[in-house]
């Protein structure tokens, strides 16, 4: 070719001719030579061990904790020992708390307001109230939280919690998910917010997604003490008592274990229909076990996980607190908000084998579920008209004696299918707003937060209102 | 308190009705959402693809045809050529009709906008071979050509669909490659998969389920009336001549280059196995491929089985000094050469 005849637009021709011979994906092959390139000065300028260690004490473990024979009696030990310590450690500090911050200092803040002459509702609003929910949520949610989230972190830095995801992902494989799903899984059980962002080290959006809004049927630690209550009441109560301790044990871990179940069936359904279209991929490095770093890892995981998932809770709880206190007194004709909305609601309620203030307090206690069980003693209190038990109207509280409670539970027209059912919507209920702002937060998404939060919410109420028909067709028989 | 037998029978009455409307795909809702779609608009554009589908394999449109493909009245494609003859997209003469230039302009921008979608399909969404098509179908009406031009641009401007079919360049520009149909190759001559046809669905959805794809190398075993034997992917597969005609291919030479060798599957190690792995398959798009690139999986690197989870999937491979737990459906995709233990 001559050069004087060539022009831009010749150039551009050529070019637009050889686009179509350089191949469909040579976008690809530049790429993969690249990284290929890249690999190949890597592997000249790093020299490597020549012979490997006759032992290798890594792949001995690795082939203990993944065996078929040993690796899910392991996993199922180990785990059993990280909630038992939870549990069990958890009673003591919590107890003492709540010595300390509401039957201790609640009064003498009381009291202190009453000496600097401040109006009763002022006092009651902010003693009463506010005060009084965020302390509850503390001393309910802080001690297992600062032992489940360092015992939590350790087995992570130890390597283990990969090796879970490792024997676990055929099974989540199946319903269209992450095997790392059962970590932010297991630590939904500690917190459904501090589980939320634990489903970052799934790198996949599709799996990452599922994780997200399923982590909710994951029972959290604010709603353990409500299932035990309940259990213990009502059903442990079904059957002599030396065997009450095992059944209602038995009955909580059955409830703990139907919410594996509907986080299953959940991430199945997600990912075979709306999440259908998002990009998957998978991976999992399994990295070499290392001693753990312990205080390095009490001090992020403290202050990582523990204080943040504490602060947003604490501002959640504040005008929550608020809320139960102002609806419980601000009467119109001498009747509170509370009731006019719990009068409103029992009808559903009834319906659907609940009643209006259990669902009158799951609506004001959105903020924390750790508050549900003293808001629903508190509105039992308001609108049966007991007298001798509670703290005045708007003041949340706990009885210590199981008898009183029960009497007092009856008073308010509670079955044993109330409490069936509050079991069940205390698993399927929308998350708190804690959780809600956190998978905001996460996936910056106004859709997925919805869904997120209305799924659940929808579930609690087909599954309770299935089971009260069902319940009373069979009694009506009987 | 009403009875429970009639308030479960009313919840049951409006969970049918919800399914009724709402389910996937075959819902009342989802399909008067279709029907809405379908404009005046949608038919022209659609006439327009079949004259220009016709004039490419050489066949005469006819007003049967384009009521078979649109699946119309021939009153309405009547009334439909006429209209496009009056907007001077199309030149009718007696019986027969063909594109004028700027009707076959406007054809190849809607191909372009259908052949971008499914590409912007198979590389960015996690939506499977079998949806591409029908997604594409539709969406190919609602692209603005600003839209279509940010989608080259952000893809890359890519010169094929994912069935191997050319994108018309902004301009107009289009080249068909020559290719071999599957069933005519020769046995044991290398060739690879340049195109697979996307119609009819079932023929489709029978080739997407041998594995088969457009990059992939191919050697035939055995070519005969009944079947084909080949080799592709690892695996041997065997076809009906009719099938495999709608497999498009192209020669390599003789000797076939690193790249092109058959080799196995990731998965055919056993634990304790070792091997070199040639490449990736050209089914691994996107973020997928991106991934097992940036742990290092590339032509050339040792590959070791190291070993299997309880179930068997997934599986762990040392890949250099790393661990990495891959999933079978992964590990299919991954070719390797078997190599001895280290010596």
């Amino acid at each position: 070719m001559t050069t004087q005849t060539t022009t831009p637009e010749d150039i551009l021709q050529t070019a637009q001719a050889l686009r179509w011979e350089v191949g469909s994906d040579f976008h690809e092959h530049l790429m993969e030579s690249m990284y290929t390139e890249a690999a190949r000065i890597a592997d000249r300028a790093i020299t490597r061990p020549e012979k490997k260690p006759r032992f290798d004490l890594d792949r001995t473990i690795d082939r203990l904790v993944t065996s078929r024979a040993f690796g899910f009696p392991l996993m199922l030990a180990l785990l059993t020992l990280v909630f038992w310590l939870t549990i069990a450690g958890a009673n003591v500090p919590s107890r003492w708390l709540s010595w300390l911050l509401l039957d201790t200092l609640q009064p003498i803040l009381k009291g202190f307001g009453v000496t600097i002459g401040l109006p009763w509702w002022i006092n009651g609003l902010l003693f009463d109230g506010m005060y009084l929910a965020t302390a509850w949520v503390i001393s309910v949610m802080l001690p297992p939280m600062a032992i489940f989230f360092p015992l939590f972190t350790l087995l992570e830095d130890y390597g283990y919690l990969p090796r879970v995801a490792f024997n676990l992902d055929n099974m989540f494989q199946k319903v269209g998910a992450h095997g790392k799903q059962a970590l932010s899984m297991t630590m939904g059980f500690g917190c459904n917010a501090a589980g939320v962002v634990a489903t970052r080290v799934i790198d996949s959006p599709r799996e990452r997604l599922i994780a997200i809004i399923t982590n909710n049927f994951a029972l959290c630690n604010g709603r353990w003490p409500t299932q035990i209550l309940i259990a213990t009441l009502f059903i442990g109560g079904l059957v002599p008592a030396h065997l009450a301790g095992l059944l209602s044990a038995m009955s909580v871990v059955a409830i703990a274990v139907l919410g594996v179940l509907f986080s299953f069936l959940v991430s199945w359904g997600l990912s075979r229909t709306v999440l259908r279209g998002e990009v998957s991929t998978f991976s999992l490095e399994l990295p070499p076990y290392r001693p753990p770093r312990i205080w390095q890892t009490i001090y992020t995981s403290v202050i990582d996980r523990t204080l943040i998932v504490l602060w947003r809770a604490i501002i959640f709880a504040l005008p929550a607190g608020a809320i139960i206190w102002l609806s419980a007194n601000i009467t119109f004709g001498g009747i509170s908000i509370a009731e006019y909305l719990i009068n409103f609601l029992n009808p559903a309620g009834l319906l659907l084998g609940l009643n209006g203030v259990i669902l009158v307090a799951y609506i004001v206690a959105i903020p924390a579920n750790e508050i549900v069980i003293p808001t629903v003693l508190m509105l039992t209190v308001l609108v049966t008209g007991a007298s001798g038990v509670g703290a005045g109207a708007g003041v949340m509280f706990e009885l210590q004696s199981n008898a009183e409670m029960t009497a007092l539970f009856q008073a308010g027209g509670w079955t044993l299918l109330t409490a069936v059912n509050l079991m069940l919507f205390s698993l399927l209920h929308n998350p708190c707003s804690t959780t809600i702002y956190t998978i905001y937060k996460e996936t910056r998404s106004l859709k997925w937060t919805l869904i997120s939060t209305l799924l659940p919410v929808f579930m609690g109420l087909a599954v309770t209102f299935f089971v009260a028909q069902v319940w009373r067709l069979i009694a009506g028989v009987l | 308190m009403p009875n429970p037998l009639i308030s479960l029978l009313v919840a049951f009455a409006i969970t049918l009705l919800a399914v009724w409307f709402f389910r996937p795909e075959r819902g009342l809702f989802w399909r008067w959402q279709r029907s809405r779609r379908m404009t005046e608009r949608v038919f022209e554009e659609d006439a327009l693809k079949h004259i220009h589908q016709c004039e490419i394999h050489d066949r005469r449109p006819t007003v049967k045809s384009l009521a078979g493909s649109l699946n119309l009245s021939l009153d309405e494609i009547a009334s439909l050529l006429e209209k496009l003859e009056a907007r001077q997209l199309v030149a009718v003469d007696g019986a027969n009709f063909h594109l004028t230039a700027s009707g076959r302009a406007y054809a190849l921008q809607i191909i372009r906008a259908h052949r971008l979608w499914e590409r912007y399909l198979a590389d960015a969404t996690g939506f499977g071979e079998a949806e591409w098509h029908g997604q594409a179908d539709l969406y190919e009406h609602e692209l603005s050509p600003a839209e279509i031009s940010r989608l080259a641009a952000q893809l890359g401007n890519p010169t094929h669909d994912p069935h191997g079919d050319p994108i018309p360049t902004a301009r107009g520009e289009i080249v068909y490659r020559e290719r071999i149909p599957l069933s005519s190759l020769e046995a044991n001559k290398p060739a690879r998969i340049v195109h697979i046809e996307d119609e009819p669905e079932a023929v489709y959805a029978q080739l997407v389920a041998e594995g088969l794809h457009v990059g992939m190398t191919v050697r035939v075993t055995e070519s005969s009336s009944q079947r084909i034997r080949f080799w592709s992917g690892g695996d041997e597969h065997t076809l009906a001549p009719l099938i495999a005609a709608n497999v498009g291919l192209e020669l390599l030479p003789e000797e076939p280059r690193e790249q092109d060798q058959l080799g196995e599957r990731l998965t055919s190690l056993a634990p304790g196995e070792q091997g070199r792995v040639i490449g990736l398959t050209p089914r691994l798009r996107g973020a997928e491929r991106r991934r097992l690139m940036d742990l290092g999986i590339l032509p050339g690197t040792l590959i070791q089985n190291t070993m299997n989870s309880p179930s068997g999937n997934p599986a762990a491979y040392s890949v250099r000094g790393a661990l990495i737990a891959l999933r079978s459906a992964q590990a299919d995709q991954i070719r390797i050469l078997r190599e001895n233990d280290e010596s």
